[in-house]
């Protein structure tokens, strides 16, 4: 099975949140408590020696998806394609009919259900409509300083190495989150 | 999947950063549905958070729809509905009425850069219309960077003396001075080009108060240094070149006038007293062995850079800083060259130049009347208030009575809010051009509404220069009954029986710039118009770099600098005979007010610096949802700053001084100088009964006071902040 996942040069970004709207609006997500993609800014050190990092992240589609396990009507899968993880509405509870169990079990928190009434859970499709037509998910399309990439995890290998922690992310040994990164240290 | 019935429109953002991105909009059964950025050749100009929220902004049910009249009291938002025909009918009788029972001057027209680098639709088509009516009091001044401008326009004799930005990576040292590109933007790919030169291994120098996110992304060192004070940094440094024999003498000799004289004043042989790293560590706090060090670096690898736009220039005396900066770049002599920089106004001599003097171009600017007629006193941007409460009784111009404001939020954005309410609200008559109800929109009499660029026609160009335009392709029909400034106008100009004004249509008058303008490239020929709109962007070919001033430094004899002496001029005599008290012929260090010395900071101890939001552009899109809930609206404090005050992450405080008092949350950090606390300038202005703002407008606080030379110094002020 291709596995597809994102890289990310953390050294390049600047926190610009280019990537946050594109998707949002390419996914017309008006309510702005759900955050299929986000960027998270980490702070360390003391003045005057300080570290700035920011990661962009959205779902990891990982190769073992903990939320696929929590779901408790089997509303999450796999493509056999792609390994995109999907979420089918019509199984999938809603937030007020389930304790929200795929979002619990995400070490990243990327199932995401906003404040409607019973919303259906929902998270990065890695833009599946775009790469059927050859087209970048539009985070990567969006990103000023050209820091994000997508492909077949081999290919991403190949092309920019095989890291996969960085400041402000930690690597789920157990889910396998399919994200390559050149760190900022 | 995309739609069969979808199309995309080409089209750009017209707000006021130095950039200018490509957006593509899909519009389906006459809706934007989504917005793309570029995806062509490299290198593309892909757009930033605030372009990619646009559908925000246009379709915002907080757009204004009719024209309004006021009901409540001036400042309280109380409106009522009127029709266009009451409208222009109220506005052009009030325009007549205070012309003939004051005098044309007594119309202040405000216009400034909320909507900007449009050819068309923009602040000139009311400078038109009110000077063809008969006259008005116009503004000037730049809130952003006229330190630079002047300095710029002293020493070198143009402000064209930037480098385009791919000229970046060619350099092999850059000092970033008080420049956050990441954030401010300054051109498309700025930020992108600093990573390519990051990645080659150039060293970069982060010299800011705050550590940035630039300082972050691409420095190998931070320097924070207090603000107002980099001009004392950069006489230590030339100090140091000087004494330790590190500077290029032949380039002096050859290219400027003046250095002996400035030699002199940084030696201390002229009042005692030698600028020394020792000097400049007690003004500045940046430790003497960093000064040195840093001299040492600029002045022995080269090319080298240094890169600012406006910031450490919006103080006291921000001119200082912009003439010292050049200074130094011409004692290392990296003007004219690839990877070097003039540190000045960072134009570059590319683009397209609407061609002014000719053709429509010029009509419009002019409104057809002989000069004297059109000339009138200027108020600048920061005497506007003071200017209208004190009148000729206080030295100015004109008994201003009316005040007629398009493109732009001056309350909000020129220094000293409260007093800019309490003046507004002295005026016989206020008229407002807005796409919402912003804080100077509610102190309007008659308010109308405006389209954005999505709903009309227009040429589009970044104003720092690069060799692109764009056209703004009208994406859908005007929203509600709004109209653009243009057709505001025009209609005006009916009512009023001015002939003339605009007898062309949209596309006359843009087909007209298009065929009189010239790309500096020299790109020949210029596609056709039809050809232009079609493709939407139009790139001049260039094979390298774009650089101001390589005739100059190539060839002198032949290619004089447009200075009177026509060198770059270090010492000006033209500033020698303007004899402006603080405006010496040299840079100068000057100490500021409002800085740590002055007898205020004993009650207001804490150093304010107003800083420019990335989910804002100026006070444009602070209502965007998608762009507001990125980031909260915050003052940056000092750990050690919060721990003296009790104060905590996240805690609502007061910032306040004798001007006024906003209210905000506190964000802790460890990114700011002790001492110094900043605010991102743009949040909008709501005061409460009690005068507090709750907006957070960080103009609340600043002291109505520009430069000797008209500086915008809202990087000069002092505060004090208490929990609420």
């Amino acid at each position: 099975m291709t596995q597809f996942g994102f890289y990310f040069d953390q050294s390049r970004c600047t926190g610009c949140y280019a990537c946050v709207i594109a998707c949002r609006d390419w996914h017309d997500i008006q309510d702005t408590t759900i955050e299929l993609r986000k960027v998270i800014p980490l702070e360390q050190g003391k003045y005057p020696d300080i570290h700035l990092s920011y990661v962009s992240l959205s779902c990891c589609h990982c190769e073992k998806p903990a939320c696929l396990a929590a779901c408790p009507v089997k509303a999450i899968s796999k493509r056999d394609s792609d390994g995109i993880v999907v979420v089918d509405h019509e199984t999938c509870l809603g937030k007020d009919r389930c304790k929200q169990f795929c979002q619990q079990a995400c070490p990243y928190n990327a199932p995401q259900f906003g404040s409607a009434e019973n919303a259906k859970m929902q998270l990065c499709t890695l833009c599946a409509d775009r790469l059927a037509e050859d087209k970048n998910p539009v985070c990567v399309a969006a990103c000023p300083m050209r820091a994000l990439d997508v492909g077949p995890m081999d290919a991403l290998k190949e092309k920019h190495g095989d890291i996969r922690e960085a400041p402000g992310f930690t690597c789920s040994k157990t889910t396998g989150p399919s994200i390559i990164f050149k760190p900022r240290y | 999947m995309t739609d069969p019935s979808e199309k995309t429109v080409v089209t750009s953002c017209p707000h006021d950063c130095g950039g200018r991105c490509l957006l593509k909009a899909h519009v389906k059964d006459g809706v934007i549905t989504k917005i793309e950025t570029d995806d062509g050749d490299d290198v593309q100009l892909r757009a930033c958070a605030r372009g990619r929220a646009y559908r925000q902004r246009v379709y915002s049910p907080d757009r204004l729809k009719y024209p309004m009249k006021r009901v409540g009291a001036r400042g309280e938002g109380k409106f009522e509905r009127i029709s266009w025909d009451e409208a222009l009918e109220t506005v052009s009788a009030e325009l007549v009425r205070v012309k003939e029972t004051h005098a044309p001057e007594s119309i202040l027209y405000i216009a400034y850069s909320g909507n900007t680098g449009t050819f068309l639709h923009n602040q000139l088509s009311g400078f038109r219309f009110l000077t063809m009516f008969g006259g008005f009091t116009p503004i000037w001044g730049s809130a952003s960077f006229w330190g630079n401008l002047f300095s710029t326009e002293i020493t070198f004799g143009t402000v064209t003396a930037g480098h385009t930005g791919d000229d970046i990576p060619n350099a092999k040292y850059i000092i970033m001075w008080g420049w956050n590109p990441a954030e401010t933007v300054q051109k498309t790919n700025t930020s992108f080009y600093l990573s390519q030169a990051k990645e080659k291994g150039v060293k970069i120098i982060s010299i800011d108060p705050r550590f940035t996110d630039s300082a972050a992304a691409f420095a190998d060192q931070w320097i924070p240094i207090r603000p107002g004070t980099d001009t004392a940094m950069i006489m230590a440094m030339a100090y140091t070149m000087i004494t330790e024999n590190l500077l290029d003498r032949k380039f002096l000799d050859k290219h400027t006038v003046g250095f002996d004289k400035f030699e002199a004043y940084v030696l201390g042989k002229e009042d005692g007293r030698p600028k020394t790293p020792d000097w400049a560590e007690s003004i500045t706090g940046v430790k003497k062995a960093l000064i040195q060090d840093l001299a040492r670096q600029y002045a022995t690898v080269k090319p080298a850079k240094i890169l600012t736009l406006g910031a450490p220039g919006r103080t006291a005396f921000g001119e200082q800083f912009h003439r010292a900066l050049s200074t130094l770049s011409a004692m290392t002599g990296n003007i004219g060259i690839h990877g070097g920089d003039p540190a000045a106004f960072g134009l570059p001599p590319v683009g397209l130049q609407p061609a002014a003097g000719t053709g429509l171009i010029a009509r419009q600017m002019t409104g057809n009347l002989p000069e004297g007629a059109r000339q009138r006193p200027a108020l600048h941007i920061t005497k506007l208030w003071d200017a209208i409460l004190k009148g000729k009784a206080g030295g100015y111009p004109a008994d201003i009575k009316m005040a007629y404001i398009t493109n732009g939020n001056p309350v909000n954005q020129f220094m000293n809010s409260n007093k800019a309410a309490q003046a507004l609200k002295k005026l016989e008559t206020i008229v407002v051009h807005e796409q919402f109800m912003t804080p100077t929109a509610r102190y309007a009499d008659i308010l109308l509404p405006v389209n954005t660029q999505l709903e009309r026609n227009d040429i589009i160009r970044p104003w720092q220069g690069e060799s692109y335009c764009i056209y703004l392709n009208r994406v859908i029909d005007s929203l509600y009954e709004s109209k653009s400034d243009l057709d505001i106008f025009t209609a005006l100009a009916e009512k009023l029986g001015l002939s003339g004004y605009s007898d062309f249509s949209e596309d006359e008058w843009l087909r007209d710039f298009w065929e009189a303008a010239r790309d500096l490239t020299d790109t020949k020929p210029l596609p056709d118009y039809d050809t232009f709109k079609k493709e939407g962007i139009f790139r001049a070919k260039r094979t390298r770099p774009v650089i101001a001033f390589e005739k100059q430094i190539h060839d002198p004899e032949k290619n004089p600098f447009p200075t009177p002496s026509g060198k770059i001029e270090i010492y000006s005599e033209k500033l020698k005979e303007r004899n402006t008290p603080d405006l010496p012929p040299i840079p100068m260090y000057i100490e500021a007010w409002e800085g740590k010395n002055d007898p205020a900071a004993k009650k207001y101890p804490l150093q304010l610096i107003t800083t420019h939001s990335k989910r804002r552009i100026h006070s444009n899109m602070d209502n965007n949802p998608w762009l507001n809930s990125l980031e909260p609206h915050v003052v940056w404090i000092h750990p050690q700053d919060a721990k003296t005050r009790g104060l905590e992450n996240n805690d609502e405080v007061l910032v306040y001084n004798d001007r006024g008092k906003i209210s905000i949350k506190t964000r802790v950090t460890e990114r700011i100088m002790p001492g110094v606390v900043s605010i991102g300038q743009g949040a909008w202005y709501r005061p409460d009964k009690n005068g507090v703002d709750r907006g957070g407008c960080a103009n609340v606080l600043l002291k109505d006071r520009h430069s000797p030379a008209g500086a915008f110094c809202s990087n000069t002020c002092l505060v004090e902040i208490e929990k609420m």
